[in-house]
């Protein structure tokens, strides 16, 4: 873990070697890459591996630093170069993604809750100048407002709570959270214990009712800043649930209404997402969609939902921040996200038809790719619990096919308008960076036990 | 990290907008329509007004419209008024009083009369549209527009030589739907007894959808429906563009296939400012009507080379053409169409009060110069006069009451429109060269440019007749019945 993290801190030293700015750091990052999947936990439990006074990794966490190890590299691939002249700019933007991928190193293997909430926390400040500074539009002003008072003003709450934990059992370790179990003095306090704890992931999952800031937070930002965004600050929330479930097994009442507003969530932002024009709003509202199932799945929070959950989010980064890939190859070409005018790209674009459609069929959930594994052990898990919500479940998943195979329709099948498809071959760069982003999905399917066991 | 401060500091204004829908309704304040739109355009509240109101266009749009003339503006209209799409419109117009833009200097009149099938389509469809101006252009909270459009119709008289283009061109009209009758000589001597008849064998006479309306009025209504509906108007103008060739393949000029040329963004410059801001945009749309050639030389289009198609400019120019308001006391009243004398005069009723508007093609030789719109009265007295005295004989006694001057887009190959895109750029369309029908024209030319950025092609009509590439193989479309 201490190697992890001191090859992440050379990263950020090595921006200010001038000349070799962007290329030097995408092959440091890709060594720490290679070095973080040691971190894989095959052994079946949910055991601490690389255990030291303050990091460790348990086999939840170890996908997740995977994953953002993994996407680092990745968002340097993407977006190759950026607004402004001056190199103090563009060492600015480096020097602020790799923070953001430091923090999230920290914030998955902490063993203290404190220090999970100070660098989950401390993840926003580099995104909201991400956001306000390099994007294109004027409404990311709008944007950045939106994405961080939101998330500021769920993760109070959480603060108020971690300090009550540590009054009450006097330890903010995780690793005790299994034997200590809160209790409260009246019958409400639990519950509203639990929710002060759970809102700030909520949030920042997010479920349907406080999902307003990822559309407009996803549209505006840099394409680094919306794949980072889309693929792991969103799992943040996600493993934030599940950890702090442990210390709440009695929420019954409150966490029923709760999965059954996650449910509804992602049955209408699947239906939204029929109706956009811009394609990164339809592939963020497709984010909140999947963000809901999982969060659903936490709430729940059996066997099955859980190993769901983390299946779905590791499928669900990947897949997601290849389709902001996507989005931006075409949007760097036509300068419009508008799915009208972005269209019948089949002819002209050479084998990124091919791109797209796995991307838009593991969006969907097409058997063996892992995001099918995720939805079914966490829809198998929620009927199980309660039959009722079957059918929101299945005509959410008919409505996430329904969209999914939209976006490929609309960008690639549509028909075309000849004559103003004239732009830029597809650089082998761009290839590449869809190709990685869609390999290590094709490996869980053949190794689905390092994304999935988590049991108490 | 000076530009973090100051977006700090926006950030902190944003959130210290108090609703101004509170204040309007507590003054009981007259502007009812404004709160309409702020409870449609639901989160603008977060918007500090500065960005809100902003006079310069953003940095991106999807579509860019040069020109907020009654084409740019039919355009703007149609292109969000398919509100499924969410295309972000910009229009660009230089002259916010409109003083010298021939849509509000023009006579505003509308036929069927004409010997293309592409053109009598097009005004068929804008003649739909103008009647049924109040369901398509009314905004919300106001009255619902009114353009005056008398359908008095077109009587177009031919001498004995030229009957038969009369016939022919009869024969076209009546196939493609128009309303429209022959008639001899007695027959127009009964139904008009103030005309002399004296050496006109023939009349085609148009029966229904054909008339006059009130140009400025449909400019106002396409330029307010657009902007109701989303569309952003800017008072600039275009300098300049910037290209992208990477990749730029050498191609067969003949197939007008596209060639890796793209035309990336637009350099807008800000009326009485040095400010110029870059425009990166997906579309351009060049609707700006008599200057239309001269920012198509700003592209290169007449100055590049042969093989990439730019060797031919945009063909269209001003040329001046003059109206003449007078007052006839004893002149035909309510069924007085719109003459058009085999001299090439015309003249038709306006308003109620005995007064007419009258006009005429100057010959190639004498075209007036186009640097200034004063009137050359001596053209009047000379030319137009003579003529109205002679086909209506009450008109020798007449009293000029004003005049005025205003441009054709006139296109020098073929006197009718270029519509489409341009074959080395394939995002640049143009609408432009109307030479005189482009009125009549704008609601069907809006639709079908609309049509073609969002589908692709030409769906209601198709015009491709009228595309760019005739001009550059220089076969001109030839229209018989140009005024």
């Amino acid at each position: 873990m201490l190697t992890l993290l001191s090859v992440s801190i050379s990263t950020i030293v090595l921006i200010n070697v001038k000349k070799w700015n962007w290329n030097a750091l995408f092959v440091a990052l890709a060594m720490m890459t290679f070095l973080s999947i040691t971190t894989v936990n095959n052994s079946g439990s949910a055991s601490w591996s690389f255990l030291s006074h303050s990091l460790a990794v348990d086999s939840l966490s170890a996908p997740l630093i995977i994953l953002s190890c993994w996407l680092a590299p990745l968002c340097f691939l993407a977006q190759n170069v950026v607004k402004g002249n001056s190199s103090s700019l563009q060492n600015g933007f480096l020097a602020l993604t790799c923070s953001i991928i430091f923090f999230l190193l920290l914030t998955f293997s902490s063993l203290n809750i404190l220090s999970f909430f100070i660098c989950f926390e401390a993840t926003l400040i580099p995104t909201l100048v991400l956001i306000t500074r390099w994007g294109a539009n004027v409404e990311r002003l709008q944007a950045g407002t939106y994405f961080l008072f939101y998330t500021l003003f769920g993760s109070l709450p959480l603060l108020v709570s971690i300090v009550l934990i540590s009054q009450t059992t006097s330890t903010l370790m995780i690793p005790i959270s299994e034997i200590v179990t809160l209790q409260g003095n009246t019958f409400f306090s639990i519950n509203i214990w639990w929710i002060i704890t759970i809102v700030a992931f909520l949030v920042k999952m997010p479920v349907y009712g406080f999902h307003l800031w990822l559309p407009k937070a996803h549209v505006e930002a840099p394409v680094a800043g919306s794949m980072i965004l889309a693929a792991i600050l969103l799992k943040l929330g996600g493993y934030g649930i599940i950890r702090m479930n442990a210390y709440f097994p009695d929420v019954t009442t409150l966490s029923a209404i709760l999965t059954v507003i996650c449910c509804w969530g992602t049955l209408i932002t699947s239906i939204l997402c029929t109706r956009q024009t811009d394609l990164k709003a339809l592939i963020a509202y497709s984010s909140v969609g999947h963000m809901s199932l999982v969060a659903a799945g936490t709430i729940v929070f059996s066997d099955w939902t859980i190993s769901g959950a983390i299946m779905l989010m590791i499928a669900h980064g990947l897949v997601s921040s290849a389709l902001f890939a996507l989005a931006n190859i075409l949007y760097e070409r036509t300068h419009t996200r508008n799915i009208f005018i972005t269209r019948g790209f089949k002819m002209i674009t050479v084998l990124l038809p091919f791109w797209w459609l796995i991307s838009c069929a593991a969006n969907l959930g097409l058997p063996p790719l892992p995001n099918l594994i995720g939805e079914l052990y966490i829809i198998t898990g929620i009927i199980s619990w309660s039959i009722f919500l079957a059918p929101i479940l299945g005509v959410a998943t008919v409505f996430g096919a329904i969209y999914s195979l939209l976006i490929y329709q609309n960008t690639n099948t549509q028909s075309i308008v000849l004559s103003s498809m004239s732009f830029n071959e597809i650089s082998p760069r761009e290839h590449i960076l869809i190709l990685f982003h869609l390999l290590p999905l094709l490996s869980i399917i053949v190794a689905p036990n390092s994304c999935m066991v988590w049991s108490n | 990290m000076l530009k973090l401060g100051r977006c700090v500091h926006l950030l902190a204004r944003c959130t210290n907008q108090t609703s101004s829908f509170a204040r309007t309704l507590a003054s009981g304040g007259t502007d009812i329509t404004k709160p309409f739109r702020q409870i449609r355009d639901g989160l603008s509240w977060t918007i500090p007004k500065d960005l809100q109101n902003s006079d310069r266009p953003p940095g991106e749009v999807d579509v860019l419209i040069i020109g907020g003339g009654a084409m740019g503006s039919s355009i703007a209209y149609f292109l969000k008024a398919a509100r499924k799409a969410g295309v972000s419109v910009a229009v660009v117009e230089r002259d916010s009083g409109y003083s010298m833009s021939s849509t509000v200097l023009s006579v505003g009149s509308i036929r069927q009369q004409f010997s293309t099938p592409e053109n009598i389509y097009m005004s068929m469809y804008s003649a739909q549209f103008i009647k049924n101006v109040q369901e398509h252009l009314q905004v919300e909270g106001s009255d619902p527009p009114d353009l005056q459009f008398n359908d008095q119709g077109y009587l177009f008289l031919a001498t004995k030589d030229k009957e038969h283009i009369l016939h022919e061109n009869h024969i076209i009209q009546k196939n493609c739907g128009a309303k429209v009758e022959l008639m001899t000589q007695n027959q127009l001597k009964k139904r008009f007894p103030w005309m002399n008849t004296d050496n006109v064998t023939l009349g085609s006479y148009g029966l229904e959808n054909e008339g006059w309306l009130d140009p400025w009025s449909l400019l106002k209504s396409f330029k307010e429906k657009a902007i109701d509906l989303g569309a952003k108007y800017y008072n600039a103008e275009v300098t300049g563009f910037n290209v992208v060739d990477d990749d730029a393949k050498p191609i067969d000029p003949t197939q007008f296939a596209p060639n890796g040329r793209r035309l990336n963004s637009v350099m807008v410059s800000m009326i009485n400012s040095p400010e110029v801001v870059e425009v990166k945009s997906s579309y351009v749309v060049l609707t700006a009507g008599a200057w239309s050639g001269q920012l198509g030389k700003l592209l290169g289009i007449g100055t590049g080379p042969k093989e990439e198609n730019l060797h031919m400019p945009i063909p269209v120019e001003p040329r001046k053409r003059y109206v003449y308001f007078f007052h006839c006391p004893e002149g035909p009243g309510l069924e007085c169409p719109l003459l058009i004398d085999p001299s090439g005069s015309y003249v038709r009723r306006e308003g109620f009060g005995g007064n007419y508007l009258c006009g005429k093609s100057p010959n190639e030789c004498d075209e007036p110069s186009c640097e200034d719109l004063n009137v050359n009265y001596d053209f009047f007295d000379t030319e137009i006069w003579p003529n109205l005295a002679h086909r209506i004989p009450v008109m020798e006694k007449l009293k000029v009451k004003s005049a005025w001057a205003g441009y054709y887009d006139y296109n020098c190959l073929d006197q009718n429109a270029i519509i489409g895109s341009h074959p080395a750029y394939g995002n640049f369309l143009m609408a432009t060269g109307f030479s005189g029908h482009g009125i009549q024209q704008s609601p069907a030319v809006g639709k079908l440019v609309s049509e073609k950025i969002l589908a692709g092609e030409f769906q209601t009509i198709d015009v491709s007749k009228f595309g760019f590439e005739r001009c550059i193989t220089e076969t001109p479309v030839l229209e018989r019945c140009v005024i």
